[in-house]
């Protein structure tokens, strides 16, 4: 009788144990899980380019645009090129999805998400390449398919649901930036040198008048 | 005596309104298209004359009708040119022909909007700084500048030919 009790005890120890154990592991696994981001300003994960680059070119841009598209396209990439990666503009991406677009906060997320883990560039620059394909649908990881493997995919899902209050912050910021700055249209670019912001007209510059103005701010 | 002079007043007043007309029409005018000048050098509260250019031809550009080298030259003389015209409205000199210049131009702008709203593009009009929108309003209010400018124009017209013309 006294075994058996002194039997049930210990198995009621090892349960309690077992339990509080799996209790423990699993509360520190979802405070893992809610941890908040990185103490990085979100705006610098969607930036390229040197900080200290003379020259800073923010762009309020919505995914599911044409316009921003084809800015992104023609005059955006050679930007990249020939100035953000030789260390004269300091390129800042804002959120700014129009409700127009169905699936453009949706893009937004997916981008937020993967400049969490470094991939912004790649990502944006995939978003806007297949803009064609996802656009109707919003099946964005088919289109893109070709361009992130699997797992990049899924990984990037995964921030994106772990994160989600973080990234719907980040992304509202932006808009709300926007706004206060009478953006009415995507895309808006300000571009700032010698402590000065310049709004350009919107809808989207060509590269050629655009690289001019850089080089004439560059020369000052 | 009396009657004689009644007729030489309504005779008079009735050849000073349209001259009236015709100075309240060139001065509307004259300011609007100074203003239109002021508008694209100064701009987000400071002078831009060194860089003025830069902004107005990406907005002339935007309307995808002139190549580079014309986006370039419109860009940088259109300003001055409208400074001039609004000047010289004002000051009346040669006004049949600035009229008629006034009128072109406008009509070269209603052309240019037309087309851009027939093609979709979601541009911003540049006739008054950087932020306008080109809409339906744009250019009804053009169209309303060119029948003013028109008006001018004819009226300047018929009044030297009144001038010229052999008295009765």
């Amino acid at each position: 009788m006294k075994r058996s009790f002194k039997k049930q005890l210990a198995m009621l120890i090892v349960v309690v144990a077992l339990i509080a154990g799996y209790g423990i592991s699993a509360l520190a696994q979802s405070k893992i899980v809610s941890s908040p981001a990185p103490n990085v300003n979100p705006s610098e994960r969607k930036s390229l380019g040197s900080k200290s680059a003379p020259i800073t070119i923010e762009v309020f841009s919505d995914f599911q645009c044409p316009a921003c598209r084809n800015f992104y396209e023609t005059t955006l990439k050679l930007v990249i090129d020939n100035y953000v990666n030789t260390g004269k503009v300091y390129l800042v991406h804002r959120d700014f999805p129009l409700d127009m677009h169905p699936f453009s906060r949706q893009a937004a997320r997916f981008a937020n998400a993967a400049a969490e883990l470094g991939q912004f560039e790649s990502v944006e620059r995939a978003l806007f390449d297949h803009q064609d394909t996802w656009s109707p649908t919003g099946k964005i990881d088919e289109a893109l398919a070709s361009t992130i493997p699997a797992a990049e995919l899924k990984k990037i899902h995964e921030i994106e649901s772990q994160h989600a209050t973080e990234i719907n912050a980040s992304i509202e910021r932006d808009r709300t930036m926007g706004i206060q700055r009478n953006v009415n249209q995507t895309p808006t670019i300000y571009v700032t040198a010698h402590g000065k912001t310049e709004p350009l007209p919107g809808g989207g510059v060509d590269y050629r008048l655009l690289k001019q103005y850089l080089d004439y701010l560059l020369r000052q | 005596m009396a009657s004689s002079t009644v007729v030489s007043q309504s005779a008079t007043s009735r050849s000073t309104w349209p001259r009236g007309l015709l100075l309240l029409g060139r001065l509307a005018l004259g300011f609007v298209f100074l203003y239109a000048a002021y508008a694209k050098l100064h701009f987000d509260g400071a002078w831009h004359l060194s860089d003025y250019h830069f902004f107005f031809a990406m907005m002339i550009d935007s309307y995808h009708i002139l190549p580079f080298w014309g986006v370039q030259g419109m860009a940088h003389l259109l300003p001055w040119f409208e400074l001039a015209l609004g000047a010289l409205l004002i000051s009346g000199l040669a006004l049949r022909w600035i009229g008629a210049a006034t009128s072109g131009l406008l009509a070269v702008f209603i052309g240019a909007m037309v087309r851009a709203k027939l093609l979709g593009l979601e541009i911003n009009c540049g006739c008054f700084g950087n932020n306008e929108k080109l809409g339906a309003l744009t250019i009804l209010r053009d169209s309303s500048l060119l029948v003013l400018a028109l008006a001018v124009t004819v009226g300047a017209f018929f009044l030297a030919r009144r001038k010229t013309s052999p008295s009765t």
